[in-house]
């Protein structure tokens, strides 16, 4: 009988680093990955000679642990991760390299995600590999022209509007409030306000998707040290203690077995999170939520307990999520919609700072416990999440 | 400079795997199978060779008229495959079958009506190349 139990709070994550976020970054994305590696490892006080572990994950985009320890110069690898996929296995590698440091395998690990995610490989569907080299479901979403995840998003947040009666104008609330948090923002790529308008004005994509119900496309990358809780009182910043991790979970449309898509599948990953943290959905202090769309920013809303079932848009009418006067504010730095596709280690960074109290105008008012999640677990099959807690 | 051939041959964006290779081939030939259970009588899709009630290896192909209903769809106003550009905006329904109501198949929706969740369609197949077939929706 496995204990089912993740080692609560004995690591933590002492140092963040991250390029700057653009439209063409215009080196490769080794050059992204040593950078933002560098500056983490930096950050936390510690030397690249420190580093035994390197943790990433990408699907055939970003830099491999392999290459970009031997240009490091990091010769006592102990541990590493190259995890397959996107933003739904993000927080994984987070977990994995928690295990690991917990468990004595490694004394310090660096999670990392690079990509040049708009100038090289697309993540609209449009640069997808052909050949022996396309995902195995891939076929089945370019036979009826949908390989784009906005429409797979799409169809799965009509599911939604139809059971529960959320509007585009609700999705538009959730692209302004990101819009806002961004707006003051330096690493933000997306800094001009809008309007619930602006929202109503922007073209459709994936019809009941409009172009600002979709995130960006990026190019940089961000990382972060983990190292034991112990070895953390010694390190110069307020440690980001990972209280709890799980994974898995989710569902795949090409596949059977789906009954109904509105219900959303954070629920799974979220109640075993919050069992493992000992935390639950008051204790949270702001999120970070994976907000590839509008729409699965509100399905973890829900799924995470912060709103009832349904429930969001009268919480949006009230702010509730706003980041200078909301009860739990989410997605502080504007998220994948308005700050940058970093694959969600652009939330592990935000928390991060939020934590230290070193987010400057943008520092939230209670920041001790911070919800970071992966996708919410459509599309891959996959989801995942984290809970951090100031040491 | 040569002109482009107007009557060239279309051309499949992918390939089936050894175990897809049928059912691609079945939709250009006009018609949709999906495999049954000998064994347990479940339905499998997408195809595969394992079945995903029992989780044997006893399938059958087996032709089906595809009929169910409209669970999601979205109005696409970019293509979402190369060869969908000159189709835009066209609509890609999910659509549950009635043979096993678990099975949600996305596919272009052909038709003038307005799209509704419920809405009732079987399968029309296209031929695209004598080994790639599409499935499309029709209402029934």
């Amino acid at each position: 009988m496995s204990k089912r139990q993740f080692p609560r709070g004995e690591a933590a994550i002492v140092g963040i680093g991250c390029t700057e976020f653009s439209r063409d970054s215009g080196v490769s994305t080794f050059t992204l990955a040593a950078r933002a590696v560098k500056a983490a490892v930096a950050d936390a006080g510690l030397k690249l000679s420190d580093v035994d572990g390197l943790a990433t994950f990408g699907a055939t985009d970003t830099m491999t642990p392999n290459m970009l320890a031997q240009a490091l110069g990091i010769r006592n690898m102990r541990y590493y991760v190259d995890q397959y996929l996107g933003g739904s296995v993000s927080m994984s590698i987070i977990g994995q390299a928690a295990l690991a440091v917990s468990a004595g395998v490694a004394d310090c690990v660096v999670a990392y995600r690079a990509l040049n995610g708009r100038s090289e490989q697309r993540k609209n569907g449009s640069t997808i590999g052909s050949g022996s080299k396309m995902p195995w479901d891939i076929p089945f979403k370019l036979s009826p022209g949908a390989v784009s995840p906005a429409q797979e998003f799409g169809m799965i947040a009509r599911t939604h509007m139809e059971k529960y009666g959320t509007t585009n104008e609700d999705f538009g609330r959730l692209a302004v409030m990101c819009r806002t948090h961004a707006s003051d923002n330096e690493r933000a790529m997306m800094r001009h306000p809008i309007t619930l308008d602006d929202y109503l004005a922007s073209p459709w994509i994936a019809e009941p998707f409009r172009k600002l119900d979709c995130c960006l496309e990026s190019d940089g990358a961000a990382a972060v040290v983990i190292v034991s809780a112990e070895r953390a009182k010694d390190l110069p910043h307020r440690a980001a203690l990972i209280q709890g991790a799980a994974w898995g979970g989710g569902v795949n449309i090409v596949n059977n077995g789906v009954v109904d898509l509105a219900e959303t599948p954070a629920s799974v990953i979220s109640k075993r999170l919050y069992e493992t943290s000992g935390l639950g959905p008051k204790d949270v202090d702001f999120a970070e939520l994976y907000d590839c769309f509008t729409y699965t920013l509100l399905s973890q809303i829900e799924g995470y307990g912060l709103s009832e079932i349904g429930g969001v848009p009268d919480k949006l009418a009230d702010g509730a999520y706003d980041r200078a006067t909301g009860s739990t504010p989410v997605n502080t730095h504007g998220g994948l919609l308005s700050e940058a596709y970093i694959h969600g280690m652009n939330h592990v960074y935000e928390a991060v700072q939020q934590i230290r109290g070193d987010a400057g105008h943008r520092q939230v008012a209670k920041h001790d416990v911070a919800l970071v999640t992966g996708q919410v677990g459509y599309l891959s099959g996959y989801s995942s999440a984290i809970m951090l807690a100031g040491a | 400079m040569q002109a482009p051939r107007t009557d060239a041959p279309r051309r499949a964006l992918f390939s089936g795997d050894r175990d897809t290779t049928p059912y691609w081939a079945a939709l250009a030939k006009g018609g949709l199978q999906i495999q049954h259970c000998r064994d347990c009588g479940a339905w499998t899709w997408p195809p595969r060779l394992i079945c995903s009630g029992c989780h044997g290896e006893n399938l059958e192909w087996t032709p089906t008229d595809g009929a169910g209903e409209v669970y999601s769809w979205v109005v696409s106003h970019r293509p979402g495959a190369p060869d969908y550009v000159n189709l835009t905006p066209y609509v890609v329904a999910l659509v549950r079958l009635d043979i096993q109501p678990d099975i949600l198949i996305p596919g272009r929706l052909i038709t003038d009506q307005e799209v509704r969740q419920g809405m009732r369609v079987r399968a029309q197949a296209e031929h695209i190349t004598d080994e790639i077939g599409r499935l499309n929706w029709v209402p029934e």
